[in-house]
């Protein structure tokens, strides 16, 4: 009950503090102190949401981001555990591991560009790619820690039941370890959204099959500043709804529940 | 309590900047006559690289700050201008027709160049546009821009169709366009201008499928220089010590063209002869006269990437 209390109390100052912001926003675009292509109003930004959800371009676009990002996320997670196992079972495997994180995750996915583009073309593939380098080298360091956080006492009771491998990582270490997990794969989720935009922002089809991020680039190079907003709008909403109700209820769900946290 | 005190030092915070901006601008009025011109890479833009190596500009205004800006598209041009930062840009037609149409105050001041602008394919089966599969990509700057109205046009030519191709499309900018021409794997054409066009043709099995008068259907100014309103009217001998400037690298281009090639070839990095190559190139021209606006305007109107059109040209020029 008193978490549900907090929870009504964060939506009520969070919505104080959209309004709040709106109000400012409206008011300084009123004052006319720009010119409308630098500052649009609140109703024509509206508008231009409207219209696109209207002509379903924005829905489509947003449908095939969002298709992406859950491919990358899962061939991101899936890598990330195998190797984050990997180490923690092998010094070998540890210091490669280690090696590659180490030279991999300061590397923005965009400064890969150009390499990727000659490697893996331009298309879905290319994206993709960058959407799994950028989410699994936090994965694996969060996972990793997670890992060598519990305690070995844990790990010794499944070999004393007889658990093989697979069900001591899936069954034992994987739950114990889930608080890590998680905010590895919030991190992740970020950083794949920005991985996403940025890449579709740079190249991506001109017809229907662009993403979120070209829309917004369309919209700039078309001049349509309201346009932009929309999109904007789009990834600032999706952003807001997967981490207070998606990861929220997850959360909810198992290590509240668990009462790990 | 604590979130008022917050509160109150955000929008402290926020009017004490915005005030800091305005503050500054009315530094920059006071000071120097200044020009900030920006400009985009490849050979269009030669006639601006003898005004910057000779000083054309300052030669005519001696007190004036000139600030030169390369950037890498004509949307970062656009918004650059928009926001104040700059006074003159350097651009094909299309994206200042998009601008003037989304109520940007702006005109052209002069021509500046003509250039082949070529469509170059990587596959022995692509011998014109009608051979594009559903497989294939097509490489260019950005959807708005001058490559990309022209190939509409071409589609429109064939099918009546002006958006035929653009499922094809993929925005890559001029170098990483060529590396994946030549690279040979999604992107089967590039549409392209010197010197990356003639670099891309110098491969095997490169070949060229579609050049930009064709399209067009007549001749028409590649580059042309905009100027904001407010540069035009606040700094008329600024404005015309530009134009000015402009006129003398033209006939100084003519005159000298040994010391041109050197220049040009410095400020490019590319052989001496190589350049002299581009430069004699039929389709390659310099001067100031401003060609092929209404066409393109008609076209652009017509299919919905802008919603007027100038009456004639002389609305959209400065003078």
């Amino acid at each position: 009950m008193k978490n549900k209390d907090s929870y009504g109390k964060k939506t009520k100052t969070r919505l104080l503090w959209i309004i709040v912001f709106l109000v400012i926003w409206e008011t300084i675009a009123q004052s006319r102190t720009f010119p409308e292509a630098i500052f649009p109003s609140l109703p024509v930004i509206a508008k231009a949401l409207g219209d696109s959800v209207v002509s379903g371009e924005i829905l489509l676009q947003t449908g095939w981001s969002l298709a992406l990002i859950l491919q990358g996320l899962l061939v991101g997670l899936a890598a990330a555990v195998l190797l984050s196992s990997l180490a923690v079972r092998s010094r070998i495997f540890d210091g490669l591991v280690d090696t590659l994180t180490a030279i991999a995750h300061p590397l923005p996915g965009i400064a890969l560009l150009p390499l990727i583009i000659i490697w893996f073309g331009t298309g879905t593939l290319a994206i993709l790619v960058i959407i799994v380098h950028s989410v699994i080298w936090p994965m694996i360091l969060n996972i990793t820690t997670g890992f060598r956080a519990i305690p070995p006492i844990y790990k010794e009771t499944g070999l004393n039941l007889g658990l093989n491998q697979v069900r001591i990582i899936k069954d034992i270490m994987i739950p114990a370890s889930l608080p890590y997990v998680l905010s590895g794969i919030r991190i992740g989720w970020a950083r794949a959204w920005r991985a996403l935009i940025s890449a579709e922002m740079i190249f991506g089809a001109v017809g229907l099959k662009g993403g979120l991020g070209w829309y917004i680039f369309k919209q700039r190079v078309f001049m349509d500043t309201p346009g932009i907003f929309a999109g904007l709008f789009v990834i600032v909403l999706i952003g807001i709804v997967v981490e207070d109700c998606v990861f929220a209820a997850f959360e909810e769900r198992t290590v509240k529940k668990w009462g790990m946290i | 309590m604590r979130l008022k005190i917050i509160a109150g030092i955000l929008l402290a915070a926020f009017f004490g900047l915005t005030l800091a901006g305005c503050q500054t601008e009315g530094k920059a009025q006071a000071k120097k006559p200044e020009i900030r011109i920006a400009e985009q890479y490849g050979l269009a833009y030669a006639p601006l690289q003898i005004i910057k190596e000779k000083k054309l500009i300052e030669k005519n205004l001696p007190q004036i700050e000139v600030t030169w800006r390369q950037l890498g598209n004509t949307t970062a041009i656009r918004e650059a201008m928009l926001a104040g930062e700059l006074d003159v840009g350097f651009m094909a037609i299309p994206p200042f027709l998009i601008g003037w149409d989304k109520g940007m105050d702006w005109k052209i001041a002069c021509g500046l160049s003509s250039t082949p602008v070529g469509l170059v394919a990587n596959k022995d089966d692509i011998q014109s546009i009608k051979d594009f599969t559903p497989k294939d990509k097509i490489a260019l700057p950005q959807p708005g821009s001058v490559q990309h109205i022209l190939l509409s046009m071409a589609c429109e030519k064939l099918w009546g169709d002006p958006k035929r191709l653009d499922n094809l499309l993929v925005t890559l900018d001029h170098p990483d366009g060529m590396n994946a021409l030549l690279a040979r794997r999604e992107v089967s054409a590039h549409f392209t201008t010197p010197p990356y066009l003639f670099k891309e043709l110098e491969n095997p099995g490169m070949h060229q499928i579609l050049d930009g008068r064709e399209a067009m259907g007549e001749d028409f100014t590649f580059v042309v220089g905009v100027a904001t309103a407010k540069f035009y009217q606040d700094q008329p001998e600024v404005y015309h010590a530009l134009l000015k400037a402009i006129e003398e690298a033209l006939s100084f281009m003519e005159k000298n063209p040994a010391e041109t090639r050197r220049i040009l070839a410095d400020a490019y990095q590319i052989d001496e002869n190589e350049l002299q190559k581009y430069l004699d190139h039929p389709d390659t021209d310099y001067s100031m006269e401003v060609k092929g606006v209404m066409k393109f305007a008609d076209f652009m109107q017509k299919n919905r990437y802008i919603n007027r059109k100038p009456a004639n040209l002389e609305e959209v020029l400065w003078k």
